[in-house]
């Protein structure tokens, strides 16, 4: 074979991928007008070779019945009025309602556009985290003790756990005590970072700056877990400690972010007494706000003393 | 055993309506309770709304056929809060509407102004034939019901002096109408006509009737008129106005391009249709045509052609919307200064961004200079709310950036000191109203998200409750339909 053209078609499959990255980006509407799958379908254009027409057999000429025009227009008004109030319906969910059937099955165009969210759901989870945006943000970026991504998912007690190095670069790194102590990682969800990340943690510290109240030194772990804020609150003693990390991805979308936050957690923390804030990304709370509302939160558990259900007791 | 259930935090609110013939005020009780799962950012709602008190039905006291007797009134009222056991100081919320021809008497304004200072810290004032109007509706069961029933709904508050016309879709308005028809526009005394009102004048003049004062109560001449009344309403119900009709409507012609399927009658003369209040009391002896105007109501053919639908509430329709149905909850994340509120009457200004940040903030200068040469002409320092609508995604630099330009818009207005009032259809909120202070905004700052308003709306803000949200009431005058 001719390597001169592997290597062309080589290098055109390869160009080609790498243009179509660059367009990649998931278009994200919850909450759409028209049916889900809103992939524009191509027509395939008449070719002048094959151009195949076709005649009827047998041709019948039937008889004209006696078409009424007034019922064919209220049928017309009727499926207008149907298709108004699927699109009501439809305004109210992110889920794959009133999309249509071809015989038993979905639509072609449905069918895609759920492949298409789960494989961004897939991809979610393999994802990493850009690293502008931690170098913008100024965060050093630890591990825990998980090797790999397979890994990660098998043994979720490893990603609650830093590694030896990465106690030793905390603890260099940080400020010590703090009041709240911020950190990241990407857990099932690099996109999740990678959309809001940015977004809720400027807003969020200039929320605390408001309220005076004092940060620490905020750092980023690969292939965390939530638990991993008991190990880090033995390590700085914070009185809370909040973690934005990635939510495992759904097929409405991939890139929701969560806020946990814990007041003192230590080892052996109880699940009871840390508390969430979800459903950070465009079509939930947005990023920018969801920052805002952290730092209240953060000065109603710093004025109880306690997270979780324990603030829920003490508040009364 | 320590209790899980979701914790509710009770508000009262109060309506009082000042009607032409009679005045009645109700108490009732809001729920409020986080509504979002314990994983989310709270969403506060009203999920209960309880009656608690209803006065008696007073006649409006008068001091003469144009003055209203405000220490009367407040007498009335103050005596009603003892028998419902409050203070004037619990109220935390609701309206005082002034209705029908009593709107007209010469110290209405002040009174109403008045009265929602004295009577209430939270009370707002309302006024204006379109607002009773939907009010009724509201108070009726009528707007409900066009929401179950996904029929065109018109619902038609007689009361002593005017008929208020509100027209809903889906709980959506389509218009309003008011109407010179009323019990009180011909009064009796003993047998004879005491008085006649002057709409009512004029509309004998053009038909060429003749009825005086001192007439017999029982002149042919009072039954045409009725009649003309009630002929008049049915067509302005289908849209078919002519210049009989002209000279009762108040105001504007109908507004509304839609066919009402369904009527609903709430009011004074409702009241004489339906008889709610029946084994309460008599409230007959008003003395005048009411009840023959509801006589004429049931007997009309084109009415008839209308579907019937019997309201909840016929007399205190208007009392209970105002007490129950005017209030309305800020989203739960907002950032208020405590000292500015409560804040009354201000005008809303909407800015719609278009999805577009860059292109909106250029134009921005030039829509607050519009706000202004709208609601302060006069450079007075009138302020005003500014309604942010359709904005694009935005990420923190947006924000700042839009923050930025609200300041230094904001510096622009004849009194740059008074607070920032702003209104923003995302839930945006918190973080605007912190970025302003983060960069040391002079002013106070007011800045509540998720509540619908519109250009051209009045919004009253009251204190912040202890769930951190404020109750807002909107008193809307635009349509919604095309």
């Amino acid at each position: 074979m001719n390597e001169q053209l592997i290597k062309d078609i080589t290098k055109m499959v390869v160009e080609k991928l790498q243009m179509n990255n660059d367009q990649d980006q998931q278009n994200i509407s919850l909450y759409p007008k028209d049916p889900s799958g809103a992939l524009t379908e191509t027509s395939i254009a008449s070719s002048p070779v094959g151009e195949v027409k076709f005649y009827p057999s047998n041709v019948t000429t039937r008889k004209r019945e006696n078409v009424n025009l007034q019922t064919q227009s209220e049928k017309a008004s009727k499926e207008d009025d149907k298709e108004k109030y699927f699109t009501e319906l439809r305004s109210k969910t992110p889920a794959r309602i009133a999309v249509g059937r071809a015989g038993t099955r979905p639509k072609t165009k449905t069918w895609l556009q759920f492949r298409y969210d789960h494989a961004a759901a897939v991809d979610a989870v393999y994802g990493e985290v850009p690293k502008e945006i931690l170098d913008r943000l100024n965060f050093f970026q630890v591990n825990t003790r998980v090797l790999d991504k397979e890994e990660y998912i098998r043994r979720p007690d490893l990603g609650r756990r830093l590694s030896d190095d990465s106690k030793q670069v905390v603890l260099d790194k940080c400020k010590r005590t703090p009041k709240v102590q911020v950190v990241a990682s990407n857990g099932l969800s690099a996109k999740a970072l990678e959309e809001n990340l940015e977004d809720v943690y400027l807003s969020l510290e200039q929320s605390l700056k408001n309220l005076n109240i004092e940060m620490g030194t905020t750092f980023y772990v690969d292939k965390g877990r939530v638990a991993l804020m008991d190990e880090i609150g033995e390590l700085l003693q914070p009185d809370i400690v909040v973690i934005l990390i990635g939510e495992r991805p759904g097929l409405v979308s991939a890139e929701s972010l969560s806020a946990y936050i814990c007041y003192k957690p230590r080892i052996g923390t109880i699940e009871a007494d840390r508390m969430v804030v979800s459903n950070i990304h465009k079509g939930g709370i947005p990023s920018v706000e969801a920052g805002a509302y952290l730092g209240t939160l953060i000065q109603k558990i710093l004025k109880y003393e306690a997270s979780g259900v324990s603030l829920v007791r003490k508040e009364g | 055993m320590i209790n899980f259930t979701p914790k509710k935090e009770t508000i009262i609110s109060a309506g009082i309506d000042i009607g032409t013939s009679t005045t009645k005020l109700i108490i009732s009780r809001f729920s409020l309770m986080n509504t979002a799962g314990t994983t989310h950012v709270p969403r506060i709602e009203i999920v209960e709304k309880e009656v608690i008190y209803k006065s008696p039905i007073y006649r409006t006291p008068l001091k003469d056929s144009s003055t209203i007797h405000v220490s009367e009134i407040e007498k009335i009222i103050h005596k009603e809060y003892t028998n419902a056991g409050i203070t004037s100081n619990q109220i935390q919320t609701g309206a005082v509407i002034i209705t029908g021809e009593t709107a007209t008497k010469q110290n209405a304004k002040e009174m109403l102004h008045y009265l929602s200072d004295e009577v209430g810290d939270f009370l707002v004032a309302t006024a204006g034939p379109d607002l009773e109007g939907i009010i009724a509706a509201k108070g009726s069961g009528a707007y409900e019901y066009s929401a179950r029933s996904q029929k065109i709904i018109a619902n038609i508050d007689i009361g002593g002096g005017t008929a208020n016309i509100a027209i809903y879709k889906d709980s959506e308005l389509l218009g309003t109408c008011t109407m010179h028809i009323g019990g009180r526009l011909i009064e009796f005394e003993g047998d004879r006509i005491r008085s006649i009102s002057a709409p009512v004048q004029r509309l004998l003049e053009s038909q060429g009737i003749s009825l005086n004062i001192g007439d017999s109560k029982t002149s042919p001449g009072i039954q045409l008129v009725v009649q003309l009344m009630v002929e008049s309403l049915s067509r302005v119900l289908k849209n078919e106005v002519n210049e009989i009709d002209q000279l009762l409507i108040l105001g504007h012609t109908p507004n509304w391009k839609e066919e009402v399927d369904t009527i609903v009658f709430s009011g004074g003369i409702a009241e004489c249709i339906y008889n709610h209040e029946q084994d309460k009391q008599a409230i007959a002896g008003y003395d005048d045509i009411g009840q023959q105007l509801a006589k004429e109501l049931q007997r009309n053919e084109r009415l008839q052609s209308f579907g019937w639908h019997e309201p909840i509430e016929t007399v205190r329709a208007t009392v209970l919307g105002a007490g129950t149905q005017t209030t309305e909850i800020s989203g739960a994340t907002i950032q208020v200064s405590p000292n500015d509120l409560p804040i009354k009457n201000v005008p809303v200004y909407n800015f719609n961004f278009q999805s577009d940040l860059q292109t909106g903030l250029e134009k921005f200068d030039e829509e607050i200079r519009k706000a202004i040469n709208m609601y302060d002409a006069s450079r007075e320092g009138q302020n005003f709310a500014l309604y942010i609508s359709n904005l694009p995604y935005m990420g923190f630099r947006d924000i700042q950036k839009l923050s930025e330009s609200i300041i230094q818009v904001m510096e622009k207005r004849p009194n740059p000191l008074l607070p920032i009032v702003l209104v923003l259809q995302t839930d945006h909120a918190k973080v605007i109203g912190q970025t302003l202070l983060a960069m040391g905004v002079r002013q106070s700052v007011i800045c509540i998200d998720q509540v619908k308003v519109d250009h051209g709306d009045y919004m009253d803000i009251g204190k912040a409750l202890d769930s951190g949200v404020v109750p807002v009431v909107v008193k809307t005058l635009t349509f919604h339909s095309s």
